[in-house]
């Protein structure tokens, strides 16, 4: 009776193991519902890159920028759809190098005071989106997006892109 | 009437132990009387207070342990206000000492960013000069304090603090938290009203002391922004404090921030730094769990010590009460009821002393000071493990004991 009792004991604990991985491993990411009200399906022509936008663009002028989600270890602002974007040409830490945050640049900070941009995705009033972008685009750290909006200067070079139209770039 | 009084206290009592005896009666299983186990202990009265005393350790040090765990985390949870955002340096990572920005920072961030609080033409935003220096004090030769250049609109955005004693620092003067003395390993008489500290290269007139509900500001020494300046040579500050109005969100502060690039800005809810404060010291706190661990084994081998010079001499005993017709299991309760009595009586002791002298101790660490809490948690955790001591400590010499043959053990010298 108590070997029984131990067997099912040790049946059920492999059971139970199995299961917990089994799930673990098929369990999907949180699927996101994308927004098409400010998601582009095809990728806009013509885009410049941060830090050319940052030298040419003037306030107020229509732009389509490419870049790449990151700048600090938290690009996203929490509660609003903002976010800040880097030159793609800027490369971010290696993954080799073992760093958590690769998306801070933090072995290329030098680099990124000149070519990084700040994107908000508006309404149509031109108001920033109450919520965070990423609970409505399919975005993340490290993602390639080239948005299209208007340009907002000011007398410190700082860019910043009303957007209202954000496409992001599949991986490779 | 006192013979009737006798009476039915012998009737209860007769009562109640066989209320309590139903469930091993069920089972047929006779107990041994429960003053079988008392008087046992008082028989080595040398060896039982030895016990006791060590019992009485390893529960109080599970009690400084765990009333510094609870301490610090309380310290840290009622440190931050929900409406409070801080603005400062974003190369300084998570340390405020580090932290410099512009001393225009304050007016921008009001100008461009709405939802701070405002009455009566008073913005409350709270600019501020935050490090931590070598502080002297009449008593000590200077420890490291933290010291907090502030301006008179700092009490509205750090709404937790509250001048308890003398008055709000003028020029030279400082005012001091609760637990600076703490800090700066000086007594409270160093730090009273009138007395003078001494810290980048300047003699300062204590005016005022202040609480803050047990917050890290309590640590804290602070002045007027303008002289701790002046003494620093500095004119940049550490942090800005902005009270939000109900409604806002510190999402705004943040979009300015990052669209501010050139200022090199970061913005975070109050309560949201003193939570990743508690991430950062999560490592700290793991090590005195450990060490709650590694104190309660050391407690269970001064229990199982002490049962097993208990039972060693008795073995004849117990055997005559199994010949007579006890069960093992009836003498195994006995036993390790002794040892539950002495570990109770331990934790007991224990939680008293730390209850009335532990209890609200100044402890000085890395980001300030903070005083040990007793709470209910950390009576139930001391006691628990005193308890837990007394059950795994009887529990293996007794089964011992009781493992030898009954025949045997009758002859045993």
């Amino acid at each position: 009776m108590k070997m029984n009792l131990t067997a099912a004991l040790v049946y059920f604990s492999l059971l139970a193991v199995g299961c917990g991985q089994t799930e673990t491993a098929t369990t999907p990411s949180k699927a996101i519902e994308v927004d098409m009200r400010y998601a582009a399906t095809t990728e806009p022509a013509d885009a410049v890159p941060v830090g050319e936008a940052r030298s040419s663009s003037e306030d107020g002028q229509d732009i389509t920028l490419v870049g790449v989600i990151g700048g600090s270890s938290k690009p996203f602002v929490e509660g609003l759809a903002a976010f800040t974007v880097v030159d793609p040409k800027i490369p971010s830490c290696a993954d080799e190098e073992g760093c958590p945050t690769p998306w801070d640049y933090c072995c290329t900070q030098d680099q990124v005071k000149e070519n990084i941009a700040t994107i908000k995705i508006v309404d149509d009033s031109g108001k920033p989106i109450s919520k965070d972008a990423r609970e409505f685009l399919d975005l993340k750290e490290l993602s390639t997006v080239v948005v299209t909006g208007k340009a907002k200067r000011d007398d410190q070079g700082n860019l910043t892109v009303a957007a209202s139209k954000v496409f992001v770039r599949t991986e490779e | 009437m006192l013979a009737f009084a006798v009476d039915c206290c012998a009737w209860w009592s007769q009562a109640g132990a066989s209320i309590l005896n139903l469930p091993f009666e069920i089972f047929h299983l006779m107990l041994l009387p429960w003053e079988y186990g008392v008087r046992n202990l008082a028989r080595r009265p040398v060896r039982t207070a030895l016990t006791l005393v060590a019992l009485a350790t390893v529960v109080m040090l599970v009690f400084v342990v765990v009333g510094f765990i609870r301490g610090l985390e309380q310290s840290l949870s009622v440190s931050g206000d929900e409406n409070v955002v801080l603005v400062y340096s974003v190369n300084s990572e998570e340390n405020i000492e580090n932290s410099s920005i512009a001393a225009r920072t304050p007016s921008l961030v009001t100008a461009c960013v709405d939802g701070t609080v405002k009455r009566f033409d008073v913005t409350h935003v709270s600019p501020e000069l935050y490090l931590g220096t070598r502080v002297k004090t009449s008593e000590s030769d200077g420890g490291l304090g933290l010291v907090r250049g502030v301006s008179v609109a700092a009490p509205l955005a750090r709404r937790s603090v509250k001048l308890i004693d003398g008055i709000w620092p003028g020029e030279g003067e400082v005012m001091v938290g609760r637990l600076a003395a703490a800090k700066l390993g000086s007594s409270d008489e160093a730090m009273t009203i009138g007395n003078s500290v001494e810290f980048e290269g300047r003699s300062w007139t204590i005016s005022g002391r202040f609480a803050a509900g047990g917050a890290a500001y309590e640590s804290e020494i602070w002045c007027r922004l303008g002289d701790f300046q002046t003494a620093t040579k500095r004119q940049d500050l550490s942090l800005v404090a902005m009270l939000l109005s109900p409604g806002s969100s510190p999402a705004e502060i943040q979009l300015f921030c990052k669209e501010r690039t050139d200022l090199e800005l970061r913005a975070i809810r109050e309560t949201d730094y003193y939570a990743s404060l508690q991430q950062h010291y999560k490592p700290v706190r793991l090590l005195a769990w450990f060490v709650v661990v590694l104190v309660s084994g050391a407690g269970i081998f001064a229990g199982l010590n002490m049962m097993y010079g208990a039972v060693a001499g008795r073995i004849r005993e117990i055997a005559t009460l199994q010949a007579i017709g006890f069960r093992r299991r009836a003498i195994l309760f006995s036993l390790v009821q002794e040892g539950v009595l002495l570990a109770a009586t331990g934790s007991l002791l224990s939680g008293v002393i730390a209850l009335t002298m532990l209890n609200g101790m100044a402890v000085r660490f890395t980001m300030g000071a903070f005083t040990l809490r007793i709470d209910s948690v950390a009576i139930l955790i001391g006691c628990g493990v005193g308890l837990l001591l007394g059950v795994v400590g009887a529990l293996p010499p007794a089964l011992k004991a009781l493992r030898a043959e009954v025949a045997t053990s009758l002859k045993a010298v």
